[in-house]
Formats: C-alpha cells, sequence, structure tokens
C-alpha cells in the first residue's frame, strides 16, 4: 500500500512516546555509558574520585566477583559473575531448545496437549521473584520436589537443600530457570508447528520417511525462523537474570551465585559507587549487543518476507 | 479423538498401546511439571508446623487454616493487601498510559512515510533488548531531582517509557493487517488522520489493544527491578517487592513465604486465565512478527 | 451542484519501474455517467485513486469544477476529506464494527451535523436506495447486494460533487448484477451527480456508462459512447477488447488472397506490406453455398449463445473464422460467407478505416 505523506500533523503521533522514552530510557542509556567512565553527565550523583578513562574498566576486569581466575582454575565457586552468567547460558540454551523442540512435538499427539502445554506456561506468566521462590522451595532439603523425587528413587541420601552450597548453588538455579522459561520455547515452537504446512510432512511421510527423519530433516529445519528468536531471547533473558538470583539466594553463598545484574545493584546499592555500577550495567549491554544485532537481523528479515 | 486418528494414520507412532503409554508419560510429566506449584499452594494452607513435621503432601493429617494468608496481608512490617493495592495503583496506569501513546506511533509507523523508518524501527528493537540496568542509575538521579523517588507517578512514568518500545513495535504489526481500504474510506468520507485512527482503527484492532495491554500489566505487575530501585516507602512497595522481605532473616518462613507467593501471583495468574487467548497472542507477537 | 472532472497529463509512476498511467487527459463534463473501462492492472484504480486523493500523481494535475485539487508539478494537493468525494471501494469497505446507520451517518458525523439532521439525512438516503429496513444491521449481516446498497448509499449521503465507483459490481452474483446496473443508473440520472465507474467487464460499461474510456497498460486508447467503441475501434486492441464473442482479426499480407476477396486494397492509400483485418462475428453469415458471399469456408463447430448461433469455420490457410450461422449446417458442410462489416487497421494497430460492404 502507498504510505502517506509525512506532515508535521502527523508527525505529532509520535511526539508522545519521542519524549517519554527520550526522558526515560534513551537518555538514561546514554548517561550510563558516559558515567561508566568517571564522568559525570548526571547532577546530583557523587561518585567516587577517580580520573576520567578506562579505570572502571580496568577495576570490573580485576574484580573477583565479575571474573574470579583462582576459582576458574579450581573449578570451583565462586567463578564471577561473567562466568556464571556463561554457564547459565551453557546449560540453559540447550535444554530450553531440546525441551523446546520435543514437547512442541510431542504435545501435538497429546490428548490434552494444550492443557500440559499451558501448566509448562504458568512459568512465563508468574512474577519472576515468586519463580526464585519456587525455585528455593523446590531445592529445599525438606519440603522441595527435587528431593522427594531423590527419595523416590532410593537416593535419599543425596537429598539437601541445593541452593545453599556453593558447588550447587548456581546449578539449582539454572535448572530452576529451565523449569521457568520452558514455557517460552513450547509456545513458540507450538505455534511454528501448527503454521508450518501439513502438505509437506505428510509428503515427507508419503515418501517413506519415519518419525526421526522427519523431526530432524523436515520439521526442524523448516522451524529454524523460530529457533533464530529462541535462541536469542534466551541468550537475552540469562544475560539480564535478576529476580530469579535475588529472590532465591542473594548470589550467595560467597558469591557463587553472582551474576552481572545483581552484581550491578550490589555495587549501586550496597557500595553506592555509582560509576562502577555503570561499568558493570555497560559491560553487560555490550555482551547483549550482538545478540541483539542478530535478533533484529533476523526480525528485519522476517519483515522483508512478509 | 481427532489428533489421535491424525497421528495414527501418518504412522508417527504405531500401536494403541503404545498411544496410551505415551499420554500417560505426557501427563505424569506434566503433573510434576507443576507440583512446585501445588506444594506452595498446600504448604500455604496448612499451619507451617504441620508442613515441617509431615510434609506438604499429606492428605492426614491435614488442617485447614488461612492463618498464613492473614498474617501475610496483614503483617506489621510488609502488609501485602497494601502491597497489592501499590501493585494496581501502579500497574493500571503504567499500562494504560503506554498503550495509548504507543497505538498513536505504531499507528504512525504503519501508515505515514518517514525517511528515517528504517533506523526508528531497528531502535524501536533494540530498546526492546536493553537490560533495565543500563537505565536506573541516571533515572534514580533524575527522579531523585525531579522528586519523583519513592512516588507512584515516578514509577509509573518509567514502566510507562519502558513499555512504548515493544508495544509499538506489537501494534504496528497488528495495523498494518488491517485492511488500508477501510482507512481511505474514511478519509474520503472526511476524517482527519486522528478520526481515522479513533473511529475506523482502534475499534477494528480492539483485540490486540486487549492483548497489548493484558501483557504490558501482567509485566508491570511482576516487574521487581524497577520497583527495587525507586521505591523505598513500606507503604508504597508493590507487592512483589515486598515478597522477599518476608523470607526471614536466618530461618526460611515457609508459612508466610508460600502464602505471600500465591497472593502475589494471583493477579497474573487471573489475567492469564481470563484473557489466555490476547495473553497468548500478545506473547507470541512481542516475541516475533506474528 | 454536478462538478465537471478534468484531468491534465497524468503521469503516475510506481517506483521502482511501474508505469501505471501515461499521460492521461480527460474531460469529463459535470452530471455525465462516465466509464473507465480496461483490463486488470490496466491503472484504472490508480486514476480513481488520484481523482479521491488517495493517490499522488507523480505528474500533471487534476481540476474538479474549478478547483485545482492536485497539481503535481506546482506541488498543490488538496486532502481527499475536503475534496467532497463520495467513493464506493471495490469491496465496499464497509466498517465492519458499525451498523449499516452508523456507515451511512459516518461522513455526517464527522462533518459534526446536528444529530437531527443526520438521521433525517441518513434515512432519507437509505429509503431512496431501498435498504431502510436494513439500517440496524452489520455487514457481516447483510448479502453482497445489500452492502453495495449501503456503500453507495455512505457515498451519497453527504452529497457529493463527484461520486467514484470501483468495480461496483464485480463482486456481485451475475443474476443481481443486472438489477444492481439498472440502480445505480437510476440513481445517478436521477441526483444527476457526475460519476465515474471503473470497470473491466464491457457489459457494465455498456449499460450504465454515457461515455466510455479504454485504458490499457495505463494509455488510454479511445473515448467515446458505446456505439463508437463498437462500431469504430480506434485501434486492433480495442477491436479485440470489445464486443463478445470477440472480433476475428488477422494478420495479413498485402496480397493474401483473403485481402483481394474482401476488397481491402482499393481501400487503403499508404503503401503497407501488411494489414490487419478485422470482422465481427455478429457482422458476418455463413450462408448455404449457392447464396452469394465473399468467402468459402468449412464448418468445424456450431454454438449457441443465447439464441443465437455461431460457426466457426476453417477457411483453409490455418485460417479459421466465427460468423453467425443462418442456415442449416454441420460439422465438415461447406458454406459461403457473407461480410456486412469490415474493420482495417495498420500493421501498428491503429484504425485505417471501417467498411460497410454492400450486396
Ligand atoms: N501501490 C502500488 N505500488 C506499486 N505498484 C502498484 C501500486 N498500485 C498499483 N500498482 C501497479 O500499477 C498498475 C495499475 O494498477 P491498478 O490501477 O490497480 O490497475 P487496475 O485497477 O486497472 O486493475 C499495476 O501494474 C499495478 O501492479
Ligand atoms: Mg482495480
Amino acid at each position: 500500500m502507498t504510505q502517506l505523506k509525512i506532515t508535521p500533523k502527523r508527525i505529532s503521533f509520535f511526539i508522545p512516546a519521542l519524549i517519554l522514552i527520550l526522558v526515560f530510557v534513551v537518555y538514561p542509556i546514554i548517561a550510563t555509558i558516559i558515567l561508566s567512565f568517571n564522568i559525570n553527565p548526571i547532577p546530583g550523583v557523587n561518585i567516587v574520585e577517580r580520573s576520567p578513562g578506562f579505570e572502571n574498566y580496568i577495576k570490573i576486569a580485576t574484580d573477583k566477583r565479575f571474573i574470579n581466575p583462582k576459582g576458574i582454575e579450581t573449578h570451583s565457586f565462586p567463578m564471577g559473575a561473567i562466568i556464571h552468567n556463561v554457564i547459565w547460558i551453557a546449560i540453559h540454551l540447550p535444554l530450553t531448545l531440546i525441551v523446546g523442540i520435543l514437547f512442541a512435538v510431542y504435545l501435538q499427539y497429546v490428548r490434552g496437549g494444550s492443557i500440559i502445554r499451558s501448566f509448562i506456561f504458568l512459568g512465563m506468566v508468574i512474577p519472576m521473584i515468586v519463580g526464585g521462590l519456587l525455585i528455593l522451595f523446590s531445592f529445599d532439603k525438606d519440603l522441595g520436589v527435587v528431593n522427594l523425587l531423590l527419595k523416590l528413587f532410593g537416593l535419599g541420601f543425596l537429598a539437601r537443600t541445593w541452593t545453599i552450597y556453593p558447588d550447587t548453588a548456581l546449578f539449582s538455579l539454572i535448572l530452576g530457570s529451565v523449569w521457568l522459561w520452558s514455557g517460552f520455547s513450547v509456545t513458540m515452537y507450538s505455534a511454528g508447528l501448527s503454521s508450518l504446512p501439513r502438505e509437506v510432512i505428510e509428503a515427507a511421510i508419503v515418501d517413506g520417511a519415519d518419525f526421526k527423519t522427519i523431526l530432524f530433516k523436515v520439521i526442524i529445519p523448516m522451524l529454524k525462523p523460530v529457533t533464530l528468536t529462541v535462541v536469542a531471547m534466551t541468550i537475552l533473558w540469562d544475560l539480564k537474570i535478576f529476580d530469579v538470583v535475588y529472590a532465591a539466594t542473594q548470589g550467595g553463598p560467597g558469591g557463587a551465585s553472582m551474576v552481572l545484574a545483581l552484581l550491578m545493584y550490589e555495587y549501586f546499592a550496597r557500595l553506592g559507587d555509582y560509576a562502577m555500577s555503570a561499568t558493570v550495567a555497560t559491560v553487560l549491554t555490550i555482551i547483549i549487543i550482538p545478540v541483539v544485532i542478530f535478533w533484529i537481523r533476523s526480525v528485519i528479515r522476517g519483515e522483508r518476507e512478509v | 479423538m481427532k489428533k489421535l486418528f491424525k497421528y495414527r494414520r501418518t504412522g508417527l507412532i504405531g500401536s494403541p498401546y503404545k498411544i496410551l503409554v505415551l499420554n500417560i508419560v505426557a501427563w505424569v510429566i506434566g503433573v510434576l511439571w507443576i507440583t512446585p506449584f501445588i506444594g506452595i499452594f498446600m504448604t500455604s494452607i496448612k499451619p507451617f508446623r504441620e508442613v515441617v513435621l509431615h510434609g506438604w503432601w499429606t492428605i492426614s493429617p491435614f488442617t485447614f487454616t488461612l492463618k498464613n494468608y492473614v498474617d501475610a496481608l496483614f503483617n506489621p512490617m510488609f502488609s501485602l493487601s497494601r502491597g497489592i493495592l501499590n501493585s494496581f495503583i501502579i500497574a493500571i496506569p503504567s499500562t494504560v498510559i503506554p498503550v495509548t501513546v504507543a497505538a498513536l506511533t505504531a499507528y504512525g509507523f504503519a501508515r505515514f512515510s518517514l525517511p528515517i523508518k528504517k533506523y526508528l524501527f531497528a531502535t524501536i528493537l533494540f530498546l526492546m533488548a536493553v537490560p533495565q540496568q543500563m537505565t536506573i542509575i541516571p533515572i534514580f538521579f533524575l527522579s531523585k531531582n525531579l522528586s519523583l523517588l519513592n512516588t507512584y507517578l515516578g514509577l509509573i512514568l518509567v514502566h510507562s517509557s519502558w513499555g512504548i518500545p515493544w508495544i509499538t513495535f506489537f501494534l504496528r504489526n497488528y495495523f498494518s493487517l488491517l485492511p488500508v481500504e477501510l482507512e481511505e474510506a474514511a478519509r474520503v468520507d472526511g476524517a482527519t488522520d486522528f478520526q481515522v485512527f479513533r473511529k475506523v482503527v482502534l475499534p477494528l484492532a480492539i483485540p490486540g489493544i486487549i492483548s497489548a495491554s493484558v501483557l504490558q500489566f501482567a509485566w508491570v505487575w511482576n516487574d521487581f527491578f524497577f520497583a527495587l530501585m525507586l521505591i523505598f516507602d513500606p507503604d508504597k512497595m508493590v507487592v512483589t517487592q515486598m515478597l522477599p522481605r518476608l523470607k526471614g532473616q536466618y530461618q526460611v518462613d515457609w508459612g508466610l513465604l508460600s502464602s505471600g507467593s500465591v497472593i502475589a501471583m494471583l493477579a497474573p495468574l487471573l489475567v492469564y486465565a481470563f484473557f489466555n487467548k490476547y495473553y497468548m497472542s500478545g506473547f507470541r507477537g512481542w516475541a516475533m512478527k506474528r | 451542484m454536478a462538478k465537471g472532472v478534468r484531468m491534465e497529463n497524468i503521469w503516475k509512476i510506481f517506483m521502482p519501474k511501474v508505469i501505471a498511467l501515461k499521460n492521461i487527459n480527460v474531460d469529463i463534463r459535470p452530471g455525465e455517467f462516465f466509464v473507465i473501462l480496461g483490463p486488470s492492472g490496466s491503472g484504472k484504480t490508480t486514476l480513481l485513486r488520484i481523482i479521491a486523493g488517495l493517490e499522488i500523481p507523480t505528474r500533471g494535475r487534476v481540476v474538479i469544477g474549478d478547483q485545482v485539487v492536485v497539481d503535481a508539478d506546482k506541488g498543490v494537493f488538496v486532502e481527499p476529506r475536503d475534496r467532497n468525494i463520495g467513493m464506493v471501494f471495490q469491496n465496499w469497505a464497509l466498517y465492519p464494527h458499525m451498523t449499516a446507520y452508523d456507515n451511512i451517518a459516518f461522513p455526517l458525523r464527522i462533518k459534526k451535523l446536528p444529530r437531527e439532521e443526520i438521521d433525517k439525512r441518513v434515512r432519507e438516503v437509505a429509503e431512496a436506495l431501498g435498504i431502510a429496513e436494513l439500517l440496524d444491521r452489520k455487514p457481516a449481516h447483510m448479502s453482497g447486494g445489500q452492502q453495495q446498497r449501503v456503500a453507495v448509499a455512505r457515498a451519497l449521503v453527504k452529497q457529493p460533487d463527484v461520486l467514484l465507483l470501483d468495480e461496483p459490481f464485480s463482486n456481485l452474483d451475475a443474476r443481481i448484477r443486472v438489477t444492481a446496473r439498472e440502480f445505480v443508473k437510476e440513481i445517478q440520472k436521477k441526483l444527476g451527480i457526475t460519476t465515474i465507474l471503473v470497470t473491466h467487464d464491457q457489459a457494465d460499461a455498456f449499460a450504465v456508462g454515457d461515455r466510455v474510456m479504454v485504458l490499457r497498460n495505463g494509455e488510454m486508447q479511445q473515448l467515446g459512447v458505446p456505439e463508437e467503441l463498437y462500431g469504430e475501434p480506434a485501434n486492433v486492441f480495442i477491436a479485440n477488447f470489445i464486443g463478445d464473442p470477440p472480433m476475428n482479426i488477422y494478420k495479413l499480407s498485402i496480397d493474401h488472397p483473403m485481402v483481394k476477396q474482401l476488397g481491402v486494397l482499393e481501400e487503403i492509400n499508404e503503401d503497407y506490406k501488411e494489414v490487419y483485418i478485422g470482422i465481427r462475428p455478429d457482422e458476418a453469415v455463413a450462408l448455404p453455398l449457392n447464396e452469394e458471399g465473399h468467402l468459402t469456408g468449412t464448418v468445424t463447430i456450431v454454438e449457441y449463445v443465447g439464441s443465437r448461433r455461431y460457426a466457426k469455420l476453417d477457411l483453409g490457410n490455418s485460417i479459421s473464422m466465427r460468423t453467425l450461422l443462418e442456415c442449416r449446417a454441420d460439422h465438415g458442410d461447406k458454406v459461403r460467407i457473407r461480410v456486412y462489416k469490415l474493420h482495417i487497421f495498420a500493421p501498428d494497430g491503429k484504425r485505417i478505416r471501417t467498411l460497410t460492404l454492400v450486396h
């Protein structure tokens, strides 16, 4: 269709949004970047005496809570927030994809599959703070489902409150986050599946392909756009993770489950070091940018195809 | 029935026996999946002593009590009833404002030719992905300087601004699928751009508007970080913010925490249940185009 | 009241390279029922949308009455809402969320007329179009014909200077189509409103049009009253496009025996090597061999169209022709062909002459 010529009156459609976004989103982003260089663009902030420059970035790189070489060497926690985030992605992403596609395909053929799907989706509906508490609850020694299951399978001796030990705290949270976030991938893949042309799958069946071949050679390749979205969104979610950790472990014990977003908050709230806090936020954003670009591209590509 | 038939005909799975097993397995997984919810709910309606002694899963002994709810709702320090009220006070305007504002912008995006539209669009996508942490420090001080810190209005403005990018993205996609002829008919009939928008586009886009509103409401309700940073007064705290504070210092008091969790997630769960269709279409539209 | 519409040197180019309209010049008279006819993709809708102001021409200008509503060269543009135009869209574009009443009232409400005035005018126009009982219904609960009337009512209620109709009959069943045409024509004559109708269907065009303009690939081919288009087509395209069954058209070299038999040579002055010869099936007849005629052929197929009978004839040299059949004849019979009217076109397709052959 033809687009209407822009006129001053038509520009007014954009004005309210523009003002709000400029004041409460764009300006703060820029100010945060500048603040991370120890230059104070925000009236009212008192930054610690440091000269302008990359000092904060150097400081953060040597902060044990950000990255802890000793922990990495000895394979023990804490390893530092950024490593924890990376581990989070490394475990969470593949699990999310597998759970997402398997359940989406499987539940298509199950009676009441849509009910089970909405069970799985509940994790996406509730406040993440509650999600964190539910994880805490599930890993509790006496009350938690996880330990109940272990006892059920005769592994009762393993039972413990998983979230309070440095070596298991992070993994508990990650598994918990798989549970919370699977609703996303299952829903996305289910939507993708239902929009696949039936004929293609049927043609494969007529051609004599078995289920495994159909899944790997037909379904999964055709769902590639969905996969791209799920990958991007999951990575972004993992990098930004905050509420879950805050509610369940506060980053503990001893920083064993510290993540970037929480580290930023620690600098801000507990230490009052705004410049360092801004630095962590900026680092977080810089890490996110490649993923965002990848996602933006895929959206814009999808745009052109329509 | 139809589904099973299809499935058999396609030969994806063989005998009726196998189908039965697969159905049962799926349902076992499904129930296991929501066990934490069941557990927290059971804990919330039992005396905590009983839970500690016998577990939340026992049917006998089973003493039904609402004490945990009363304790949570009327907690002397962090009264969740106040928290619920505050959450509503925050979430409702934080839904109405951005949906209204973003609908206008989305319409502009869908229909007006702008030389820099491609870049604006990419910017919007970028803003949808930026972490909240990246904006909060300047927002904190800005609010402080404008005396908006620790006020409902401040938090509402932040939530509203934060919601605009994704709602714009979502509604733009929705608007661009509406038939243009109706708008053209209205223009020939004498309507101004704004009249076209209000009298033709908005009524036709009601499902999309509901989807956006439902999702934005749930997200604002569920948000924790912005509230944590911008509200300190226990009387103004939202419910998600109070919840972790009920945890207790040394020993987790699951009695209080379980009822608090149920209370805090009730509103989004109800929204999800009653607006399911809209919620899901909004959710899918948030992550990708259609 | 009624205003004329003048289009001057209208060009429309859709970037990157679709030339939708090429230098259109037309002067539509006040009160005229003007039809734009052309195959799909010929630019009809684009032209109509330019008049409505929904599209801006790349070059040229449009004058309604004595107001220049768009002049691409001078940058003049009057918004659609300020042109006082009524338009009926191809799919009628009724607002699905409004009742028929609200649909019709819409243009008046936009003008903020007083409530009683609106009510009076909506009921008047609904009465006139015979849809008074439908006013409470929503479009989804109306038949195609009813929806069309509502759309026309909505276009007329604001008493526009010009009424634009884009393929108003194409979504209707063949049966209602005839009544719908009569109805539109009647209304137009009663109100004396300048009306421009776009269609790809020649039957529509000839049924309602005072004058018809034929478009092809964005170029105007011919403009005239229906009899002119049928009787003296300006070029091979129109000759082929108009008339049902279509005209038999042959591209023949000048020394082809058929050219001689039909006596074409005497009529051409320029020395062409080739000419197009056109014979309408309705202007030639197959007779028994003993009758006088111009050509001879063998019947291959006999067809019935309504009450008329046509024969498909084989004239040898892989030339075939469809004519009226006015004798008993069957597959394989030889017949004489008498031609009443002959259309001669130059090799570039332009008309040279239309001959009436006498006997
Ligand atoms: N918005 C547009 N963008 C690009 N090309 C267009 C647009 N609208 C129409 N066209 C092209 O212009 C030509 C004329 O279209 P149109 O006026 O709709 O024809 P008609 O109504 O006679 O079928 C067609 O080739 C069509 O593809
Ligand atoms: Mg058309």
